[in-house]
């Protein structure tokens, strides 16, 4: 065969720019030209990697749907938990100074 | 995180790819895998390898184990292998090499990959001119609106509401009906896909059904085909007619993406 220039613009492969990254995993993880390297790298089954990624992003679905919302409420993690965790201690100092109040009456002079 | 055999310093050698009239004017930019070294060339003979000096301590199985499980380093990693493979077939005839191909330094690189020339020249061969292009078709569950009547109440005499005699039968009826329309729309779809198929595989050098991907729950669709092309760039136009054609006739959710490195397309070839 015959040395051909394919250089520039005769040869315009290039990625599709916005792709997805289970289109991108399904092609760069178990397809190309598979030569044995010198470290032995197991990746996985893309099988077995599509479903490990798809619980990962499903358990924050999932978890919300059965209501364990927990980092919705950790102070931590939303804004909205550190707004709630000032208005809970808030109300927990109120309700002690009523319990106090309520025994210092109770007690009388 | 380092191994007894492969203290921190040591180096290894990442290959993303193997081809001809390498011209690296489109990868010197790139960061490929790792900030330690640019991406360079490796000649081969007559082919070159696009690779990078790499951490060996940082690309251990290990270390690929932990990122598996870590979806923004997979994607990071998948991404920047993809950016570096696609910006050298841009350029020139590149045969792809899956992620995380490594060796223990260029020498070693250049011993095993030369020994592969033959294979390398073969797929080179088999893909010349020609482009990789993904295709998906969607099945759309129709709406599951009831539209038969509701069940009429009637009140009795103690003001107590009971369902009409043979309500029970209808609603049986009623969810019968939806499940067969659902059973339908879902046999139309597979029908559709694979009349899509056939169709674009006239047009293909080659072609490769995928699995198809589950959705996120939020989106309705189904994906009822994801098959993948190898198709003659110069028939590129007449892929995107052919594709906008099969959506008006099949009245079907078909998408197209591409034009890829053809990655799906090099495995099998033998030299």
């Amino acid at each position: 065969m015959t040395d051909v220039d394919f250089r520039q613009d005769r040869y315009p492969v290039s990625g599709p720019q916005t792709t997805n990254l289970a289109d991108i995993l399904e092609r760069v993880l178990d397809k190309g030209i598979v030569i044995a390297g010198d470290i032995k790298i197991d990746l996985l089954d893309i099988e077995l990697l599509t479903i490990r990624l798809r619980l990962f992003v499903a358990s924050v679905d999932t978890a919300k749907k059965a209501g364990i919302d927990w980092w919705e409420n950790d102070p931590a993690l939303s804004s909205r938990a550190s707004r709630n965790a000032l208005q809970d201690e808030n109300r927990d100092l109120r309700q002690r100074l009523d319990e106090l109040e309520s025994n210092e009456e109770n007690r009388g002079p | 995180m380092t191994e007894p055999d492969a203290p921190s310093d040591t180096q290894a050698t990442y290959v993303f790819a193997v081809c001809r009239n390498a011209d690296l004017s489109a990868v010197a930019e790139l960061p490929g895998v790792t900030v330690d070294a640019p991406v360079t060339a490796l000649p081969l003979g007559k082919l070159t390898a696009i690779v990078q000096s790499v951490r060996a301590a940082e690309f251990t199985d290990e270390a690929w184990q932990a990122r598996l499980s870590d979806q923004q380093a997979l994607e990071r990693y998948a991404r920047a292998h993809h950016e570096v493979v696609s910006a050298v077939a841009a350029r020139c005839p590149a045969v792809p090499l899956p992620m995380a191909t490594l060796y223990h330094g260029e020498d070693r690189a250049r011993e095993a990959l030369s020994q592969e020339e033959g294979r390398f020249e073969a797929v080179l061969k088999r893909i010349e001119r020609h482009t990789e292009w993904g295709l998906k078709v969607y099945a759309t569950p129709s709406s599951p609106v009831d539209t038969a009547p509701a069940p009429v109440h009637r009140v009795t005499p103690t003001g107590r509401s009971s369902p009409e005699p043979g309500a029970g039968l209808a609603y049986l009826n009623r969810k019968r009906d939806v499940q067969e329309r659902r059973e339908r729309s879902t046999d139309e779809a597979l029908r559709a896909a694979d009349l899509v198929d056939a169709e674009v595989c006239r047009l293909a050098a080659a072609s490769r059904r995928l699995r198809p991907h589950p959705q996120p729950s939020a989106d309705r669709r189904v994906q009822v085909l994801n098959a993948t092309y190898l198709v003659d760039e110069r028939r590129t136009g007449e892929l995107a007619l052919l594709t906008q054609t099969l959506r008006d006739r099949t009245g079907a959710q078909i998408e197209l993406s591409g034009p890829w490195v053809p990655y799906s397309f090099v495995g099998e070839v033998q030299p």
